[in-house]
C-alpha cells in the first residue's frame, strides 16, 4: 500500500519532469503550471507514505531493475528514510507553488520550461537517493541530484557571476562524490556488498578509512566549515525557489547520508562522534559570525544554513558519542534531535529564501543595504519572514526552540553522565553553541530590521510592492508548518515513538504567552484611554528624518565585529602619496578594509593551484600528432606483457 | 493537584508584578545615599508608571507593528518567566513550567522584539542601541548557559522548581560551590539588567545608553509596559539568585506559618540584595564597550571551575 502511493508519486514527479521538456520550444505558462501541479500532488502522496511510516512504523522495499545478479537498483523504506522524504515532500510541495509565480517572472523564455522539468528531477533524485537500498543506486542518484542542481544553479548563465558559483559549485560536489565513491568502493571491498543491509560492523584501520571518507564527501556536500564556501556562491545566484530547494532539502540529503552510513556501516566510535561533533560545533558558530558580515540577503541565509548544518552535526556527534559510551536515552535525544532539527530547518530555511526572492523580486537588489522600510510595502512577505526570523533564532514557540532544546536537553544531561574529559570538552561545545544561537538572533534582528524596517533606503525599494497570491501562499504553508511543529513538538515526537522526558509542554507555553498578552491588553485598554498619536521620530534636532540617518546592517554587526575580529581577518590596507621624503606631507591617497577569504587563500587556492599545475604537466603528452599517440599505445601494449610477464 | 499548583504560580506571578517596582525605586534609593542624596521616594516607580499609562501614545510615521506589539510582547514574556520562578513556595513542577533553558529563550524574545523596535523607527539611537544590546547578549549568552548548565549539575535536574527545593533542603554548607556560582548569577543579573558597569538605567546619553535607547521611541502606556517589563526581568533574576545561593526560608509544603517566614525572610533578603546591586553601581564607573567581554569571562571562568569541582568531587 505504502510501496503503491510511493510509486504514483515518483510517477507524478516524472510527469512533471516530462511535460515542460516534451515541448521546450513552446514558451507556455499553462505547461509550467501543470508541472508544478504534479510536484504538488507527488509531494502530498509522498508525505503521506512517509507520516504513515513514521507514525505507524513498518517498512517498504521493492525491486526496481536487476541489472546484475547482485546489482540491482532495488529501494526500501524504513523511518529514517521516511523522515528525509518527509522533508523533501513537505519543501518541494509548498515551493512549487511558489514557483508557480516566480517563474513567470523570470527572463529567459522557453528556458523556463527547463528550469520547471529539472527542478522536478532533481526532486526525484534526492527522493530516490533516500528510497535507495544499497549504495550503488545510492551514488547513481546522488550524481543525478548533483547534476539537475548544477543545472539549476546555472539557470542565468548569462551572467558571469553565475557561471562562477556554478562552476565552483560542480567542483565541490564531484570532491564529494568522489569521497563518497571512494568510501563505498572500500566497504565493498570489506564486507562484499552494496546493500545496506548487509553492510555492518567495518572496524579496524580499514574502519577509519571508509569513515573518513565517507564523512569528508558528506560534510563537503553538506556545507561544513571548511568547505562549505560554495553555498554562499552557489545559493545566490540561482532562482530564490532552487535556493530552498538546495538548502532547505539537498544539504539534508547529505545529513542522512552521514546517518544511514553511521547506523548502517559503523559500530559506534568515541573519536568518530568527537570528529562530527568538533565539525558541528565549528561550523556553527563560523557559519553564523560570518553570517553577521554579509551584506548579500541570500548569502546571508546561505552561512545561516551552514550554522544550522552544524547544529544537526552536533546532534549526530552526540548521538554517537552516547552511543559509543553506552547511554542509550541520551543517544535516542540527540539523534531525535538532529532528525528533528532538519526537519524545522528544512521548513524555516526554504521559508525564509522564498520569502527573501519575493523581497528581492520587488526591491531588485540582493544588497541588505539598500532595502528597509519594507514592511509597509509588502506586509504579508514580512510577516511571513519574520515568522521564520523569529524560528530560526529558537524562539518559543516555534519550531527552531523545540530542536535546539532537545539538544540542549542532551548536552545538559550528559554533562552528569560521562567520564571527566569528556565533560570539559562537552562543555566547551555547550559555550560555544550557546554562542551560536545567541548571534543568531543578533544576525536575525539585523537582517530583518535593515530589509524591513524603518525607511527605504534606495529608490527601488521605495516602490516596492506585494508579490502576488501564489508566492504568498507557498511560504504561508511552510510558516504554518513552522508554527504547528513549534507548537506540538511533545506530541509529535512521542506518536513517532519518542517520548522525551523533561520535554515542556510547548502548546500550554504558547497558550500561557497569548493569555498574559491578552490579559495585559485587557488591563491597560480599561485603564488607558489616552490616543494615539502619529508623528514624525525624533531626529535629534534635524528637522527631516532622512534614510541616511538610519543604522545600517554593516553598523549593527560593527561591535560583535569587533569583538570577533581575530576571526573575521580584515585586512587594513592604505596606501598614499606624498609630499616630502619622509612621508609627512600627504597628498592624496586611500585606504580599505577587506574582510579576508581565508578559507580560499589557504585551502582552496593552493590545492586548485596543484591540481592546474599537475594537470599542465599532463596536458604535455597531448600534442595531437597520430604518430605519438601510436606510440603511447605501443608502449602502453608492450609494458603490459612484460607486466604479465613478470607476474606469471 | 495541577489547579492548585497553577493557582499558586497566578498568586506568585501577582506577587512578582507588585513588587517588582519597589525594587527598582530601592535600587535608585540606595544609590542616592551612596551618592549623599536623598533620592526620590521608594514608590516613585508606582507612580511613574501610573502617570504613563495616562499620558497619549506617539508612534512614528516609519514605524511599523513591531513597534506596537513589542511592549505586550515583552510584558508577556516576562509574565511567563515569572510563573518559572517561585518566591516563597516551591510547588511540584508540571508540564515543564519551571524548565530553566524555556526560562532563558523566554527573556531572549522579549530582547528580539525590543531590539527590532529599536530599530523600527530608523532613529540613529535605537539602532545604536539594538546593536550593542545584540552584542552583549551574544557574548553573555556562553557564560549565561554554563552557570545553568553548572545548576542542573549541582541540583541534578532542568527545572528551576526542582533546583530551588534541593537548595531548600539541601542548604548551602551541602553545595558551597554555589558560592561561585552566585558570582556568576551576580554578573549575570547585573548585565541582563541593563546596570552600570554595562549600561546605565538612568541617562539618555547616546554614548551609554544601551536599553534606554532601544525604548527611545516609546510613549505612554507602552513605555509604562516596556518598564515594568525591565522591573520584571530584575526581580525575577533577583528571585532566582535568592532562591538558589539563599533560600533560607523556602518552603515545600504549605503552611501558614511557614508562608509568613518565608515571605518575611525572602523581603530581608531581597532588601539586602538591592542594597548590594546600588552599592556595587555606586562603586563603579560605566565600562568602555569593548572592555565588557572581559566581565563576563570572569562569570564564564568562575562557573566553568564549578563544574570542574562538581565533575571532579
Amino acid at each position: 500500500m505504502i510501496a503503491l502511493l510511493f510509486v504514483i508519486g515518483l510517477i507524478f514527479l516524472c510527469i512533471g519532469i516530462g511535460l515542460p521538456l516534451v515541448t521546450i520550444q513552446r514558451d507556455s505558462r499553462y505547461l509550467r503550471t501543470l508541472s508544478a501541479c504534479c510536484t504538488v500532488m507527488a509531494s502530498v502522496l509522498l508525505s503521506i507514505a512517509a507520516a504513515a511510516l513514521i507514525f505507524m512504523g513498518g517498512s517498504a522495499a521493492f525491486t526496481l531493475w536487476q541489472i546484475a545478479p547482485g546489482i540491482t537498483l532495488s529501494f526500501a523504506l524504513d523511518r529514517l528514510s521516511s523522515v528525509f522524504i518527509l522533508i523533501i515532500a513537505l519543501v518541494s510541495g509548498c515551493v512549487a507553488i511558489y514557483s508557480t509565480e516566480y517563474v513567470e517572472h523570470l527572463e529567459g523564455g522557453s528556458r523556463r520550461n527547463l528550469l520547471c522539468g529539472c527542478t522536478n528531477l532533481f526532486i526525484l533524485a534526492m527522493v530516490l537517493v533516500v528510497a535507495s537500498a544499497g549504495t550503488l543506486p545510492f551514488l547513481l542518484f546522488w550524481e543525478l541530484m548533483a547534476g539537475a542542481s548544477f543545472f539549476l544553479v546555472m539557470y542565468d548563465y548569462t551572467t558571469p557571476e553565475v557561471r562562477k558559483a556554478g562552476i565552483f559549485y560542480l567542483v565541490m560536489t564531484q570532491f564529494s562524490t568522489l569521497f563518497i565513491l571512494a568510501g563505498v568502493i572500500a566497504l565493498f571491498a570489506i564486507t562484499g556488498s552494496f546493500e545496506f543491509s548487509r553492510m555492518g560492523g567495518a572496524a579496524g584501520m580499514a574502519g577509519t578509512m571508509v569513515f573518513v571518507f565517507l564523512f569528508l564527501g558528506f560534510s563537503i556536500k553538506a556545507g561544513i566549515v571548511p568547505f562549505h564556501k560554495w553555498l554562499p556562491y552557489a545559493h545566490p545566484a540561482s532562482p530564490s525557489p532552487i535556493s530552498a530547494l538546495m538548502s532547505g532539502v539537498m544539504l539534508k540529503i547529505a545529513i542522512y547520508g552521514l546517518i544511514r552510513f553511521l547506523i548502517a556501516v559503523f559500530t559506534p566510535d568515541l573519536l568518530q562522534g568527537l570528529l562530527i561533533l568538533a565539525a558541528g560545533i565549528a561550523s556553527a558558530v563560523l557559519g553564523i559570525i560570518y553570517a553577521l558580515k554579509e551584506r548579500d540577503l541570500k548569502g546571508m541565509l546561505a552561512f545561516s544554513s551552514i550554522e544550522n548544518i552544524g547544529i544537526i552535526f552536533t546532534g549526530i556527534g552526540l548521538y554517537v558519542i552516547f552511543q559509543a559510551t553506552g547511554h542509550d536515552v541520551l543517544a535516542v535525544i540527540s539523534l531525535a534531535a538532529a532528525l528533528f532539527h532538519s526537519l524545522n530547518h528544512a521548513l524555516i530555511k526554504s521559508l525564509l529564501f522564498l520569502t527573501s526572492g519575493s523581497v528581492i523580486h520587488a526591491s531588485h537588489t540582493r544588497d541588505i543595504e539598500r532595502m528597509g522600510g519594507l514592511s509597509h510595502r509588502m506586509p504579508y512577505t514580512s510577516a511571513l519572514f519574520f515568522c521564520g526570523a523569529l524560528a530560526i533564532s529558537a524562539l518559543p514557540p516555534l519550531n527552531g526552540f523545540a530542536s535546539e532544546l532537545l539538544i540542549y536537553i542532551a548536552f545538559f544531561s550528559s554533562i552528569g553522565a560521562l567520564d571527566p574529559l569528556l565533560k570539559i570538552l562537552l562543555i566547551l561545545g555547550l559555550a560555544l553553541f550557546a554562542l551560536a544561537s545567541a548571534l543568531c538572533a543578533a544576525c536575525f534582528v539585523k537582517t530583518f530590521g535593515s530589509v524591513f524596517l524603518a525607511q527605504p533606503r534606495s529608490e527601488e525599494c521605495q516602490s516596492a510592492r506585494e508579490v502576488p497570491g501564489a508566492m504568498i501562499a507557498g511560504p504561508a504553508l511552510l510558516a504554518s508548518g513552522c508554527v504547528i511543529l513549534g507548537l506540538l513538538p511533545l506530541q509529535f515526537l512521542e506518536l513517532a515513538g519518542y517520548p522525551i522526558p523533561l520535554f515542556p509542554n510547548m502548546l500550554l507555553i504558547g497558550i500561557l504567552l497569548l493569555a498574559m498578552y491578552g490579559f495585559s491588553w485587557m488591563i491597560l485598554r480599561a485603564v488607558s484611554h489616552e490616543p494615539i498619536r502619529i508623528c514624525p521620530t525624533w531626529g535629534c534636532g534635524y528637522v527631516t528624518q532622512r534614510p541616511a540617518f538610519e543604522y545600517t546592517g554593516e553598523g549593527f554587526s560593527e561591535p560583535v565585529a569587533r569583538i570577533f575580529s581575530s576571526i573575521y581577518r580584515t585586512q587594513v590596507q592604505n596606501e598614499g602619496t606624498f609630499a616630502d621624503q619622509k612621508n609627512c606631507l600627504f597628498l592624496e591617497g586611500r585606504g580599505g578594509l577587506h574582510l579576508m577569504k581565508i578559507f580560499e587563500e589557504y585551502l582552496y587556492l593552493p590545492i586548485a593551484g596543484f591540481t592546474y599545475r599537475t594537470a599542465s604537466l599532463v596536458s604535455r603528452f597531448q600534442n595531437g600528432c597520430l604518430d605519438t599517440y601510436l606510440l603511447y599505445v605501443f608502449c602502453t601494449v608492450l609494458g603490459l606483457i612484460l607486466f604479465l610477464g613478470v607476474i606469471a | 493537584m495541577i489547579p492548585e499548583v497553577i493557582l499558586y504560580c497566578s498568586i506568585n506571578m501577582l506577587c512578582i508584578v507588585a513588587i517588582a517596582p519597589l525594587f527598582v525605586s530601592l535600587i535608585r534609593k540606595v544609590k542616592a545615599w551612596t551618592q549623599g542624596r536623598r533620592g526620590p521616594s521608594i514608590f516613585q516607580t508606582y507612580s511613574s508608571l501610573a502617570k504613563l499609562v495616562r499620558k497619549e501614545v506617539l508612534y512614528s510615521h516609519d514605524s511599523s507593528r513591531i513597534m506596537r506589539v513589542t511592549p505586550w510582547v515583552n510584558i508577556a514574556a516576562m509574565l511567563v518567566a515569572a510563573l518559572f520562578v517561585p518566591l516563597v513556595f516551591v510547588p511540584v513542577p508540571f508540564e515543564g513550567i519551571g524548565n530553566i533553558i524555556l526560562f532563558l529563550y523566554l527573556m531572549a524574545v522579549a530582547k528580539f522584539f525590543t531590539a527590532l523596535s529599536g530599530l523600527d523607527a530608523g532613529s540613529s539611537f535605537g539602532g545604536m542601541g539594538s546593536s550593542r544590546e545584540m552584542s552583549i547578549s551574544a557574548v553573555i549568552e556562553p557564560t549565561t548557559i554554563i552557570v545553568f548548565a553548572a545548576l542542573a549539575l549541582v541540583f541534578k535536574s532542568l527545572n528551576i522548581f526542582d533546583m530551588v527545593a534541593a537548595s531548600a533542603t539541601e542548604g548551602l554548607a551541602h553545595n558551597p560551590e554555589l558560592i561561585l556560582i552566585g558570582i556568576s548569577l551576580f554578573i549575570i543579573l547585573i548585565v541582563e539588567t541593563s546596570r552600570i558597569p554595562v549600561d546605565n538605567p538612568e541617562t539618555h546619553l547616546e554614548l551609554t545608553m544601551i536599553h534606554e535607547g532601544m525604548i527611545l521611541e516609546q510613549s505612554g502606556r507602552n513605555l509604562a509596559l516596556l518598564e515594568l517589563s525591565s522591573a520584571l526581568r530584575l526581580t525575577i533574576l533577583m528571585a532566582l539568585l535568592i532562591n538558589i545561593v539563599a533560600p533560607l526560608g523556602v518552603i515545600t509544603t504549605l503552611t501558614v506559618a511557614g508562608l509568613a517566614i518565608a515571605a518575611i525572610l525572602f523581603a530581608v533578603k531581597s532588601i539586602i540584595l538591592c542594597g548590594a546591586i546600588g552599592i556595587f553601581e555606586s562603586s563603579m564607573a560605566k565600562m568602555r564597550f569593548f572592555k565588557i567581554p572581559g566581565l563576563f569571562a570572569m562569570a564564564f571562568f568562575f562557573s566553568t571551575i564549578t563544574i570542574i569541582i562538581e565533575v571532579l568531587s
